[in-house]
């Protein structure tokens, strides 16, 4: 039984497709790792699993149960068990780091405040910011604003992580506190579809390597298969390129 | 010279003390109520549905486009021919209101328009729904971006709140108005009229500054330097 079902989900900006039927399951605790080319798609698949972007064809499952995202109060229920990690952070500018974790819970789950607050210190603290938590976002560093946006998501009991990119926007020195993070949160089992270009960290991780382009899956694999003895000359191409680029493997 | 000191503290600074309570009057409900509107009209004027849009963006059009004298005197002289009557307090308070509502509406529609997509990307993905985002995420950072206008706006307001006169609400200017055209005495009178309204818009100037300060996001002061 997969816990996450996307089928053939398409979206077209006017003429341009910019996903063609795409459809990945996912079992509970992979981390799928999606690369691929810039405008290959990764980032529109990912917006459009939790309906940020409206695709406009295709069916996604999560447990089993069909989301329907017209139906509002389903799609926000949905959207609690599926949390998001941009490569920009998207932290709520006036909240500083506590409050940016503990909205979530008093707004969306309608948990008290001191309950809430309890909970929000106890994610900042998993992600090793015990000591920022009253800073604003324009206090702390690239690494500490997306650790802080994944102790928020953290908090909402997710079931399954999407990870856009979370350590494109960062200096190399800063990469490795976010690596550390989402390397906890893997060995703790949680299920995980993260796109991004560090491939070293992604082959060390990865239950399965997808690499996308033109808005399609081109190969999936075990990180062993796509990297070292990858079907399509195309993702032996982008693989060797982006290694040299972004150093070794594992 | 005592004659005239003497014309003045017995006549003249009872007169404009009963007129700038009623100024005052005038003006703090016309404010608060002002701001609400505008709020609600920026807010609908960017995240409303089509028809809802248009008709807010129709609302601010015509209370910014129309002489606000003209807007009085359809409240005060205008509805009675629908059996509605205002009193001229009621009519002025009315005018005022959707006047200034209309203007933050725009002020709010700016600040609202300036913030970053990503943030309501990240509230929706945390399963806020749109009305919770915008009053929660979106609403306390753009009213602080649209704080300066909207100052601004209140302090105009200040100002064109000497109007209410003109459908006989008698506040400051209407009180010097008359004492000015029972003694002759206009240079004297609307000096301290003057004088009155440089007052309130100079505390609502502090008021509107230390509030400003106090909103400040920390990590973006030196934005403001």
């Amino acid at each position: 039984m997969p816990l996450l079902r996307i089928e053939n989900l398409s979206k077209r900006y006017g003429q341009r497709e910019v996903l063609r039927g795409v459809s990945l399951e996912v079992e509970k605790g992979d981390l799928k790792i999606l690369i691929g080319p810039s405008g290959a798609g990764k980032s529109t698949f990912l917006h459009c699993i939790n309906f940020l972007v409206k695709p406009d064809e295709g069916r996604v499952w999560l447990d089993e149960r069909e989301i329907h995202p017209e139906r509002k109060r389903e799609l926000y229920a949905y959207r609690q068990k599926v949390g998001m990690i941009f490569q920009d952070f998207n932290l709520f500018d006036h909240l500083n780091a506590f409050e940016n974790v503990r909205i979530g819970l008093t707004k969306v789950k309608g948990i008290g405040k001191e309950e809430a607050g309890a909970r929000a210190i106890l994610e900042l603290e998993r992600v090793g910011l015990k000591e920022h938590i009253r800073k604003y976002p324009a206090q702390l560093s690239g690494g500490q604003k997306q650790r802080v946006s994944i102790a928020r998501a953290l908090a909402m009991d997710p079931e399954v992580m999407l990870l856009d990119e979370p350590t494109s926007a960062l200096d190399p020195e800063l990469i490795g506190e976010v690596h550390a993070v989402i390397r906890d949160l893997g060995a703790n089992g949680m299920t995980m579809i993260m796109a991004t270009h560090q491939i070293g960290f992604a082959s060390s991780l990865a239950s399965e390597i997808i690499f996308m382009e033109n808005g399609q899956i081109v190969e999936q694999g075990t990180p062993d298969k796509i990297f070292n003895d990858p079907e399509q000359s195309r993702t032996r191409e982008f693989c060797s390129k982006i290694t040299d680029l972004y150093g070794e493997r594992g | 010279m005592s004659e005239a000191l003497l014309y003045i503290q017995t006549e003249v600074l009872p007169a404009l003390f009963r007129g700038f309570g009623v100024s005052v009057a005038l003006i703090v409900p016309s404010a608060l109520a002002g701001l609400a509107i505008g709020i609600l009209g920026g807010v609908l004027r960017v995240y409303g549905s089509t028809p809802v849009r248009r008709a807010a963006d129709v609302y601010a059009s015509l209370f910014r486009g129309i002489p606000l004298v003209i807007q009085l005197f359809i409240w005060y002289f205008g509805l009675p021919y629908f059996n509605i009557y205002l009193s001229p307090f009621a009519a002025s308070v009315l005018g005022f209101s959707l006047c200034s509502g209309a203007y933050h509406s725009e002020y709010i529609r700016g600040a609202l328009l300036s913030i970053k997509r990503g943030q309501m990307l990240a509230a929706e993905s945390l399963g806020f729904s749109r009305i919770r985002m915008i009053v929660s995420i979106i609403l306390p950072q753009a009213v602080r971006r649209a704080l300066p206008g909207c100052g601004n706006e209140v302090i105009y307001l200040i100002k064109y709140s000497s109007l209410a006169y003109m459908v006989t609400c008698i506040e400051l200017t209407g009180e010097g108005k008359i004492l000015a055209s029972n003694s002759f005495r206009f240079t004297e009178v609307f000096l301290i009229v003057g004088v009155c309204y440089l007052l309130m818009t100079s505390v609502a100037a502090i008021v509107l500054s230390r509030l400003e300060r106090a909103l400040i996001i920390p990590g973006f002061e030196r934005q403001r330097t």
